[in-house]
């Protein structure tokens, strides 16, 4: 008996060119078996092309792709146990929902008794059992991707790719989702490989997103970290928002670091990510770690800011803060009372930033 | 008799030309490669009289257009049987002797056949017969009538017109009946002949059957004798055998339709076409037997020695329109064929 | 097409009742329809209850004589051999056809232009010629035996022109075009994202083919049957010349009624039937096909 892999999915060394464009570039990445990992990023950042080499509708031109320890590089689509959620859902237009979930058992000859069992429960785990006899275009968009779903998890494969399968669906239904696939995944105990380039989506439902950005990793990491600790200027970018900004270091004293902005305004952030040999570096603060208040705040770093601009959000407020020495960030603060504490534009107020919240992405 | 395929444009019914009563316009209706172009321009030039010509692939065609009483043709060009058919139905105007004088050329023996036993209302263009063409080359053994070709060792050696009246009268002299005696008993009587001969032929074709001789696709054909002569023309082992039993004869005729309106000029047109030297030019570019004696003079010994053009001796016999009765012959020839 | 048709019927408001401007634009279309296709329809049907008189012309009466011989065994046999006729040419037509326009189909945009043109092209000569170029290939002294015996493949001339391989490849070339072409617009819309699917869910090719992409260009395979199979079964141009005339197509019965036989109301019923039967092919690939749709 050979012992359980660790890994599910290896990709090592992996590139993909079409022509002149290189869409994947030299990208290794391990998951865990019952991983749900994300794969995030802008379009054309390559994060479909790897999913389709994954798939197997694309040969690496380097690299190998190991499935549950055995390399599957070379392996027809067909011949791998990795059923895929298409973007489009992809559903046989001639084959009744029940049909189109029956295929892949069909194509694998699973006896008709046990298979319409098998078809029978997957549309229960989607709750489409009413419509099994109706066809795609009978259906509605949500119902639609749950067949799409339920098609795509019938053969029990060890890993599922999801390519952008949310995107058609309106904001509420799409939120909904989400909650589903995530409870679906745990359930069934299936590794998740999900591609997407909305931020919100790859925070809510992964376990570890990777980053992608011209067709490479920029960064692998749970998404408290991912968001918390970015390790580039772009996945603090990509990821939610961020005021970046490029300082000077002056001092070092322990833990801590003092840098300048180049308007002039001092800060001090934590040297713990900070190179010894670092001489400048890029920091990003998110908009919420920005406190603002009217009386003087306990922080490491506090300075006066005047309210440039505020644009009313719901549950927070936007605001354009600049110093006294013209720098801007963005901050957001909380609606907590139509009546406390509102800011308007022109006030002069207090901003207060932990040197913790102030992270740095890039150094030279 | 040529290229009934695109003669199924029957709605040019519909697109007859209009009637030119002016002077000076003759309104030809005629077959299609028959009439050289040099024949008609020469008229033209010397009476100043404009030719329209316009051009049919059969007589069924020729009839078909007639009898729905389309076309205002001035003078029209139909064979033996189909001028017979029009004289009977009095769609044809008879002829003025005084204005045709070159009709003392034509040979008399052509003259009140039976189609035109009084010989007023046609004149004869070309006349042919329809033979056997043999391949000197490949067929040694020698062939003299219908019974000699329809042999099982001439297998799809053979190519007949695709005429199903044509194939019955073969039938009906090697029976020893005559073309006209299309009877249901002798039609019964020649049915298990013919059923015979059809397994044989490898083509039937009546546009151009010169061609599967001519690709040696075959070696013998029962053929129009124009075809034959020009077979000969190039190459001297294609030999034209009328058969023993007897042949067909056909006379293409030129004739004036009853509502003719420039009759005048179609006179003129066919007393030019009956000078020898005019006619000659037509036996040059279609080598049938010419009926002008006068023209034959002016051939070369060559043309007279082409033994498709100007056969020796044999029983000739034109066609009688046979009625009702083509359609039984047509699904008798359909029905043997269709057995293949 | 018949399964698009079905599927595409608009509801709702787009279905409102046309207005004079929409009857204005179809007249020229509705008269064409009626002058070229209703009348001759109509006069064929009446033409089909009248008697032949001696020279051929048409006596106006009410007789179902015609259609009595239409059943008379030897057309009969005539039009079983038609439909198989056709019916092997529209099979052929499909095999060949068939990869041709799905590679088509799959081509980059200006490859594909360039191969469609080259579908079109016999379509600039006119059909004898291409019918004649292909004797000139057959014949006994023609170029395909010479090629043969050049190579020594064969030692005495095959005998290819007028038989009945003849014929079927002269239908099955004159035809080829008319299944390509609706088949490229059934496969040209195909998603590919579907054959994926397919491959993704352990198809391999032959079953993602057969199970996945036949039935998704199936409206285009029954657009092509309809334009090969109905013309094949009443062409007579190609049976005279490359079949030698020697074995009858309804085609050719039907013209030899209005030609040497000049029996046209009997000519009219056989077109009537054959009409009928043109209807019943369209609306049986019609039910199939909004079947598929359903």
């Amino acid at each position: 008996m050979k012992p359980a892999p660790s890994a599910m999915i290896e990709l090592c060394g992996v590139t993909k060119r079409f022509g002149d464009f290189t869409a994947v570039d030299d990208v290794s990445l391990t998951v865990r078996a019952g991983e749900f990992i994300t794969l995030l990023g802008p379009s054309g950042c390559g994060k479909t092309t790897l999913l389709r080499l994954l798939a197997g509708f694309e040969a690496p031109d380097a690299g190998s792709i190991l499935l549950d320890g055995s390399d599957v590089t070379s392996l027809p689509p067909y011949h791998r146990s990795v059923n895929q959620v298409f973007q489009s859902y992809a559903l046989f237009p001639h084959l009744t929902v029940r049909d189109n979930v029956g295929f892949g058992l069909r194509m694998q000859r699973v006896p008709p008794a046990e298979a319409a069992g098998r078809i029978r429960d997957a549309l229960d785990l989607v709750s489409l059992g009413e419509v099994a006899d109706r066809h795609p275009h009978q259906l509605s968009g949500g119902q639609r991707q749950r067949v799409a779903l339920a098609r795509a998890i019938i053969c029990r494969p060890k890993v599922l790719l999801l390519d952008e399968p949310l995107s058609a669906l309106d904001a509420k239904l799409r939120h909904t989702m989400q909650l589903e696939l995530k409870r679906l995944q745990r359930r069934l105990g299936i590794t998740f490989v999900f591609v997407t380039h909305d931020q919100g989506e790859a925070l809510t439902m992964s376990d570890r997103i990777a980053v992608i950005n011209r067709g490479r990793i920029e960064q692998l990491g749970g998404a408290a970290e991912i968001y918390h600790r970015p390790r580039s200027p772009f996945a603090a970018d990509f990821i939610g928002q961020a005021n970046l900004l490029s300082v000077t270091v002056t001092g070092r004293n322990g833990l801590t670091a003092r840098v300048r902005v180049a308007s002039g305004l001092e800060l001090t952030i934590s040297a713990l990510e900070l190179p010894p040999a670092a001489v400048k570096a890029l920091i990003s603060i998110r908009p919420e770690k920005i406190h603002i208040s009217r009386q003087r705040p306990e922080a490491e770093n506090v300075f006066e800011v005047r309210i440039e601009e505020e644009i009313f959000q719901g549950a927070t407020d936007q605001l354009l803060l600049a110093t006294e020495h013209g720098t801007r960030f963005h901050a957001l603060v909380a609606n907590e009372s139509a009546i406390s504490e509102a800011f308007h534009e022109g006030d002069q107020v207090y901003c207060g930033l932990h040197f913790d919240d102030l992270v740095v992405v890039q150094t030279e | 008799m040529k290229l009934p395929i695109s003669s199924l444009l029957a709605l040019s019914v519909l697109l007859a030309p209009s009637a030119l009563t002016a002077a000076g316009v003759v309104n030809l209706f005629g077959w299609s490669e028959y009439v050289p172009q040099a024949v008609l321009d020469g008229f033209t030039a010397e009476t100043g009289i404009k030719v329209n010509f316009e051009t049919f692939a059969s007589n069924e065609e020729l009839l078909s257009k007639l009898v729905a009483g389309g076309g205002a043709y001035d003078l029209v060009q139909p064979s033996d049987y189909a001028a017979e058919v029009m004289i009977r139905r009095q769609m044809l105007a008879p002829l003025d002797p005084a204005k045709l004088p070159n009709l003392k050329n034509i040979d008399p023996a052509l003259m009140r056949l039976p189609h035109d036993p009084a010989g007023a209302y046609t004149v004869p263009y070309m006349t042919g017969t329809v033979g056997i063409v043999v391949n000197t080359g490949k067929v040694h053994e020698p062939i003299r009538g219908y019974r000699d070709i329809f042999q099982p060792k001439f297998q799809n050696r053979l190519v007949v017109l695709n005429d199903s009246r044509e194939l019955v009268t073969w039938a009906l002299y090697a029976q020893g009946l005559a073309a006209n005696d299309v009877t249901p008993a002798n039609l019964a009587k020649v049915r298990p002949l013919l059923a015979e001969w059809v397994k044989l032929v490898k083509v039937f074709d009546s546009d151009s059957p010169k061609t599967a001789l001519l690709n040696g696709d075959v070696d013998i054909g029962v053929v129009w004798s124009g075809e034959a002569a020009i077979l000969w023309t190039q190459d001297r082992k294609f030999q034209y055998v009328l058969p023993a039993e007897g042949a067909h004869q056909f006379v293409d005729v030129l004739a004036i339709p009853a509502k003719a309106k420039n009759r005048d000029e179609a006179h003129a047109f066919i007393n030019y076409i009956l000078r020898p030297e005019v006619s000659r030019l037509i036996s040059a570019a279609f080598p049938y037997t010419n009926p002008n004696l006068a023209a034959r003079k002016l051939l070369t010994p060559e043309e007279l020695a082409n033994p498709a053009s100007y056969p020796k001796g044999g029983r000739l016999e034109t066609f009688r329109d046979i009625g009702k009765t083509a359609t039984v012959i047509d699904k008798l020839v359909t029905d043997l064929k269709s057995a293949l | 097409m018949s399964a698009d048709a079905s599927a595409a019927v608009p509801s709702g408001p787009d279905r409102r009742p046309p207005g004079w401007r929409a009857w204005a634009l179809l007249a020229p279309m509705v008269l064409w329809l009626l002058l070229f296709v209703v009348v001759p329809a109509a006069i064929l049907f009446v033409y089909s209850f009248c008697e032949r008189d001696e020279v051929g012309g048409v006596i106006f009466t009410f007789t179902w004589e015609n259609y009595q011989r239409v059943l008379d065994p030897v057309y009969l046999r005539i039009f079983l051999r038609s439909i198989g006729y056709a019916g092997l040419t529209t099979l052929l037509c499909v095999v060949l056809g068939y990869p041709v326009a799905y590679y088509i189909a799959r081509a980059g945009e200006q490859r594909r232009n360039q191969l469609l043109l080259l579908v079109m092209v016999p379509f600039w000569t006119s059909f004898l010629i291409r019918t004649y170029a292909w004797i000139t290939i057959l014949k006994q002294e023609g170029l395909l035996n010479g090629l043969l015996q050049s190579l020594h493949l064969t030692v005495t001339p095959l005998s290819l022109l007028y038989t009945p391989t003849a014929v079927v490849i002269g239908l099955v070339y004159a035809y080829l075009p008319f299944m390509i072409l609706p088949i490229y617009g059934s496969a040209e819309k195909l998603d590919h994202a579907l054959v994926e699917a397919a491959y993704d869910l352990g198809a391999g090719p032959l079953r993602a083919f057969s199970s996945v992409i036949i039935p998704l260009t199936m409206p285009g395979i029954a657009a092509g049957t309809l334009l090969v199979f109905v013309p094949a079964i009443g062409m007579f141009a190609i049976t005279d010349l490359m079949g030698g005339a020697k074995v009858p197509m309804i085609g050719n019965v039907i013209q030899n009624q209005f030609m040497q036989a000049r029996d046209w109301p009997f000519g009219a019923a056989l077109g009537v039937v054959f009409m009928l039967m043109f209807a019943l092919t369209y609306v049986l690939l019609q039910r199939r096909g909004a079947r598929l749709a359903a």
